[in-house]
């Protein structure tokens, strides 16, 4: 039972600089939306700088997901650490899909990901409700200390 | 700009000199020639970023794969106009590029790669702007170039406003009239596919006669038309038998070539699923008439497939090509009553917009206010009101028209053909059922791998905190 009346659930949507491909986003955001969550759907062609606005203007966001699916992530998400220096996208940022171009490498790719300070990685987009259950309570907690 | 980026182009007498004296047919004679004898022509798409490599991948498909045509394909950050990111990329690690970043090598590899092989090129790639592309693919020796001003657009880009890129590809065709002047003849092949994934044949064709007309106007000789498979053997094999009859409609005396992309919606990771997917998309292509199949690979749901992957598409393919009775089960009246629909579906949405004066403004002013509409675009100049979906046997319909300005007889037919396609559940469910149709059909789940890792939390930096 909840002791606290419900509060709509904001996540930031959107996929990676280079990248148009739209359909999984636009799956992804149907079912956010049919799981209750209020969601802002930057679609393709994202920039950084664009989540990091976007972010800027729903600050009650939990997270940013970006999705990729050329291979690209990496060097679309270059620009994160100069914004999060800067105190932009002060969130989780969750990359979802192909990590990068080749078959076998998932493992450089998660760490290299990492390293550039995407929090959260998670290749399966049926995953997504799971991520976001975890990534909530560490942000009560920290609201709440 | 560093290195070749800035690298000059050559004067076109050069350029087009260099072209005429391959060994190779340009990509136009080698259509023209498969037209003659039936002969359907096979091509692998493919692109890596390093030159060397390109090289090797290109001289492997042809030895090994033998493939007729083949492509370099270009990385995204190109197709986007980021020069610069894809110089950078290149010069860290070639291997992070998703393609072969053509500007960022310059013309005078390019030209290595058309002499590499004795197979004519084709440069595939998505750039909405693309003169700087096209430019740099015309002085390479490349003959055929894929795209158009809708059709590279709405799949494409997001903020790319539709007149810009229609008038961008504007000028690529006419460039493509004066090189036919001088005796170069670049094959200019619309990209029907658009966002690839349940595109209704209607919608695609549509796009491909605006496109075309807009080339011939500009003086474009050789067009191909290039139509997605949609799974669903009727009306795959209708659409294509539907090119040669709208080209003699609405592009009279322009030569015209149907060409079928392979499925290219969500593959299956099974091998032996996927190769019956390519072989069945050779049978689709021939029984339609297609004069040339872009053709899958095995791995196709791996992400990008190696050589050996590409090899065995091909192979697969070929083998497709010589099945001899119809196995697709098309049977040719169905055929033409259906060829018959799709030619008047595809009339409703373009007749009023080719008797314009201004073409270009009448396809933006459509597209803006959604009576020319594609499912699934990611591009703020397209509506994106049109909801498909799939029938039980796998043909793509339209279930909701948006504002697409069609017949009464029509919306009944799409209607009728979805009767007994669910529509219970929610949204996502039934198109990610669509989606994934061949997942189901092969009864694979949906995905293989699943990774979830925090990272920085796991190492003991806690997770940035939302909100203030």
């Amino acid at each position: 039972m909840r002791t606290t009346p419900p509060v709509r659930r904001v996540v930031i949507l959107g996929v990676a600089a280079s990248d148009c491909h739209v359909v999984a986003n636009r799956l992804i955001a149907m079912s956010l939306v049919e799981a209750g969550f209020d969601v802002v759907n930057l679609g393709a062609c994202t920039s950084v700088e664009a989540f990091a606005e976007a972010f800027a203007a729903r600050p009650e966001a939990e997270c940013v997901l970006i999705g990729s699916v050329n291979g690209h992530a990496y060097d679309d998400l270059a620009d994160l650490p100069a914004v999060r220096r800067r105190g932009g996208l002060a969130c989780p940022v969750v990359l979802g899909g192909r990590l990068g171009v080749g078959r076998d490498l998932a493992e450089d790719y998660v760490t290299r990901l990492h390293d550039l300070g995407v929090d959260v990685v998670c290749t399966d987009a049926a995953d997504l409700l799971d991520v976001l259950d975890r990534l909530r309570p560490v942000r009560d907690e920290a609201r709440a200390g | 700009m560093i290195g070749a980026v800035a690298d000059p182009l050559p004067p076109v007498e050069d350029s087009v000199a260099f072209a005429v004296s391959l060994p190779t047919p340009s990509v136009a004679e080698r259509l023209a020639r498969a037209a003659s004898s039936g002969e359907v022509l096979l091509q692998p798409r493919c692109g890596v970023g390093d030159h060397v490599g390109m090289l090797a991948l290109l001289r492997r498909l042809e030895a090994e794969g033998e493939a007729d045509v083949l492509s370099v394909t270009i990385d995204s950050h190109t197709r986007l106009g980021r020069f610069d990111v894809a110089d950078a990329v290149r010069r860290r690690d070639p291997g992070d590029l998703n393609g072969y970043p053509l500007v960022s090598h310059g013309w005078r590899r390019g030209r290595e790669l058309a002499l590499a092989t004795g197979r004519p090129l084709e440069v595939r790639h998505g750039s909405p702007v693309a003169e700087r592309l096209f430019a740099t693919s015309v002085a390479s020796g490349i003959t055929s170039f894929e795209g158009g001003g809708i059709s590279y657009n709405v799949p494409y880009a997001k903020d790319v406003p539709l007149r810009r890129s229609l008038e961008s590809w504007q000028r690529v065709d006419r460039t493509c009239g004066e090189l036919a002047e001088q005796g170069l003849v670049v094959d200019r092949e619309l990209f029907g596919t658009l966002t690839a994934v349940l595109v209704p044949p209607a919608i695609s064709l549509a796009v491909s006669v605006l496109e075309a007309v807009l080339a011939a106007r500009a003086g474009v000789r050789c067009v191909s038309v290039a139509y997605p498979q949609s799974g669903h053997a009727l009306q795959d094999v209708a659409a294509l038998r539907a090119i040669p009859v709208l080209a003699e409609r609405y592009v009279p005396g322009v030569v015209v070539h149907p060409v079928l992309h392979q499925f290219m919606g969500q593959f299956p990771r099974v091998r032996e699923h996927a190769a019956r997917v390519i072989v069945e998309g050779a049978v689709v292509g021939r029984l339609g008439g297609a004069r040339k199949i872009v053709v899958k690979s095995v791995d196709e749901a791996h992400g990008r497939p190696g050589p050996a992957a590409l090899v065995e598409g091909l192979r697969l393919a070929r083998q497709g090509l010589a099945v001899p009775a119809d196995p697709a089960g098309a049977d040719d009246a169905e055929v033409a009553t259906e060829l018959g629909h799709v030619v008047r579906e595809v009339g409703e949405l373009v007749d009023d917009l080719v008797g314009a004066t201004d073409l270009v403004g009448a396809v933006v002013d459509a597209a803006a206010d959604g009576r020319l509409d594609v499912p699934f675009s990611p591009s703020t100049s397209c509506a994106g009101a049109v909801l498909p979906a799939r029938d039980e046997r796998g043909g793509v319909w339209i279930r909701d028209f948006g504002r697409l300005p069609v017949s009464a007889q029509t919306r009944a037919r799409h209607a009728e053909a979805l009767r007994s396609s669910s529509a219970v559940g929610a949204v996502s469910t039934l198109v990610d059922r669509d989606v994934h149709y061949l997942l189901d059909r092969f009864g694979e789940t949906r995905e293989s791998v699943s990774i979830v890792s925090f990272g920085p939390a796991d190492r003991g930096r806690p997770l940035p905190v939302t909100g203030a």
